[in-house]
């Protein structure tokens, strides 16, 4: 489904500040796979999902997704295959649109946009019944201005957004970091859920290690731009938290350090 | 006031309105602060004033005058999303620009339009229109460019562009091309700038040279005041607030003649009601004023 191979990305090659975010990554996901990913701080977890999405240029590398090498198109082509959420939940949607508009903007993601109306009627009883799965009463605000949601219901819209056209990968970048913990727990329920059902091959970065052992079927760790460990099966589900951390160390050398890890 | 001076200010606020809308594209929707205008004002005006005193029926002269215009938003819009300059450095570039393409294009610092066919003389010769032709031709454009351009914003691509002015990096991942949004919407911006440009000169019956300067100004006014005393609940009620605050500008200015001023003091005005109005959030945070939900 996935397939990355030796993937490069050095940002501001030959200056003082040279970084190496990824450092010959090579990667194979299946279709239907949910991967967490974790590593510490400046692992490179971010700049991977960012290679994918095509938010820049890599140095080498190829990315290939349902067959079709991607590697030279700009973001905006990738969308006909990739969705994502990020972390921080104002940036999943337009704040001076309403709801409806905004989910209908998701709805023709990966479309050309038409001089035609953008919502129609039987795009509001749509958007209502799909709204009403999260629970959250958004269903009888389909004209209110996104700025006006909490940082939870904007970010469980952005799921939603994110997954009622179905991606073919979806990418959630430490999308409920920024919540508090029961909205936290709330957005992660429905990313299980609609994973589950409409069997959505997902990458999902964390700093949970519980979430990252526990969420999903697979695991790897990032480590100074490279994945230094990738588990699942038998291996991940005996696996504990403390097994992690010393995987983690044992591969790297170093101590998992991050300012986010969460173990509980 | 005499109803005479009541007259001619509602139908050169109604002229205004439209570049108005312009500028409310850009500076609202594509949150863009876009000096081009300054240029695609005269641009539009010069073009139509040369095309009709060298013997083009006027109403093609208009359309001209909107194609140039847009080609003018093109050409800035370019120079931000290909070549990275900044939105403030790519208008004021173009407008530098435009200042010697419109002295170009006119020949000559200014040009009068006395005793030429307009689209004014044209539409006042049908019956009935003598006394109010201007003002009926005018608002009929502002009802039909307002509400065509009401209708775009409701659309798929008109969704997209909004989208481009609030979150960039959202839609794009959404699979939209936002530098061809902010190319497009420059040029529509500029396109009626530049139509508005034109009929101002087949109004006052000359186009000049300087007419544009401080036109991003005015419009900026425009756009705040009729955002403050209209509202900007929807798309709807916020065009039709550019446009009301088009023509109020107008009236202000005619006022404040009125009350003795004189014509060149105008440009301070319009820079004290933009500050004001740029300054007002602040200061009501500052003393800890509630902000209107408008
Ligand atoms: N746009 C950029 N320009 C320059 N350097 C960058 C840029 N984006 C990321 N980097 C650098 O690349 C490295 C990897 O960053 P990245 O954001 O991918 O880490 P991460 O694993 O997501 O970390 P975190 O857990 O803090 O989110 C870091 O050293 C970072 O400073
Ligand atoms: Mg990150």
């Amino acid at each position: 489904m996935l397939n990355v191979q030796n993937l490069v990305k050095i940002f501001n090659k030959g200056s003082v500040n040279e970084k190496t975010a990824l450092d010959n990554v090579s990667f194979n996901l299946n279709k239907g796979e949910f991967v967490t990913i974790i590593g510490s701080n400046g692992a490179g977890k971010s700049s991977f999902l960012n290679a994918i999405a095509g938010n820049f240029p890599t140095d080498s590398g190829t990315v290939i997704i349902s067959d079709k090498n991607v590697t030279n198109l700009p973001q905006y082509e990738r969308a006909k295959y990739i969705s994502r959420v990020y972390q921080d939940p104002m940036s999943g949607t337009a704040a001076t649109m309403t709801i409806e508009e905004n989910l209908v903007m998701a709805l023709r993601r990966g479309e050309k946009r038409r001089l035609k109306l953008a919502i129609r009627n039987k795009d509001k009883d749509f958007f209502r019944q799909e709204l009403r799965k999260l629970g959250l009463g958004l269903e009888e605000r389909l004209t209110t201005k996104v700025s006006l949601l909490s940082g939870g219901q904007r970010q469980a819209l952005t799921l939603l957004m994110a997954t009622f056209k179905e991606p073919e990968l979806l990418l959630l970048d430490e999308h409920t970091a920024a919540l508090d913990p029961k909205t936290a727990e709330k957005v992660l329920q429905l990313t299980c859920d609609v994973t589950k059902e409409s069997h959505l091959t997902t990458l999902m970065i964390t700093h949970n290690l519980d979430q990252a052992l526990n969420v999903g079927d697979r695991t790897i760790m990032m480590h100074e731009g490279r994945i230094i460990l990738d588990i699942q099966g038998e291996q991940r589900k005996n696996a504990t938290i403390n097994d992690l951390l010393k995987m983690f160390e044992n591969a790297s050398g170093t101590h998992f350090h991050t300012d986010r890890v969460l173990f509980s | 006031m005499s109803s005479l001076v009541v007259l001619g200010t509602t139908e050169q606020g109604l002229m205004y309105a439209i570049m108005v809308l312009g500028v409310y594209l850009t500076f609202r929707i594509l949150n863009y602060a876009d000096l081009t205008v300054d240029g695609s004002f005269t641009l539009g005006a010069a073009t139509a004033a040369t095309l009709i005193t060298s013997g083009y029926n006027p109403w093609l002269a208009t359309g001209v005058a909107f194609i140039l215009g847009s080609l003018a938003g093109c050409f800035t819009g370019i120079l931000h999303t290909k070549f990275k300059i900044t939105p403030l450095l790519s208008g004021i570039l173009t407008m530098t620009a435009l200042y010697s393409i419109n002295l170009r294009v006119m020949g000559k610092a200014n040009i009068s339009l006395l005793r030429e066919r307009t689209i004014f003389s044209d539409f006042e010769s049908l019956p009935y229109m003598q006394e109010y032709g201007v003002l009926i031709l005018a608002l009929l454009a502002v009802i039909i460019i307002g509400f065509f351009v009401y209708l775009f914003l409701e659309t798929e691509f008109g969704l997209a562009l909004r989208a481009t002015g609030d979150n960039e990096l959202m839609i794009r991942s959404l699979g939209v091309n936002t530098d061809l949004m902010k190319i497009t919407g420059l040029a529509l911006s500029n396109g009626l700038v530049a139509f508005a440009g034109s009929f101002v000169a087949q109004n006052q019956l000359f186009a000049d040279i300087s007419m544009g300067i401080g036109m991003i100004i005015i419009g900026l006014a425009s756009v705040i005041i009729g955002e403050v005393l209209v509202g900007t609940r929807t798309i709807a009620r916020a065009v039709l607030a550019v446009l009301c605050g088009g023509v109020i500008y107008r009236g202000i200015i005619a006022i404040v003649l009125q009350l003795g001023l004189v014509a060149t003091d105008l440009k301070l005005v319009t820079a004290l009601i933009v500050i004001l109005a740029l300054i007002t959030p602040q200061l009501r945070s500052k003393f800890s004023l509630p902000i209107k939900n408008v």
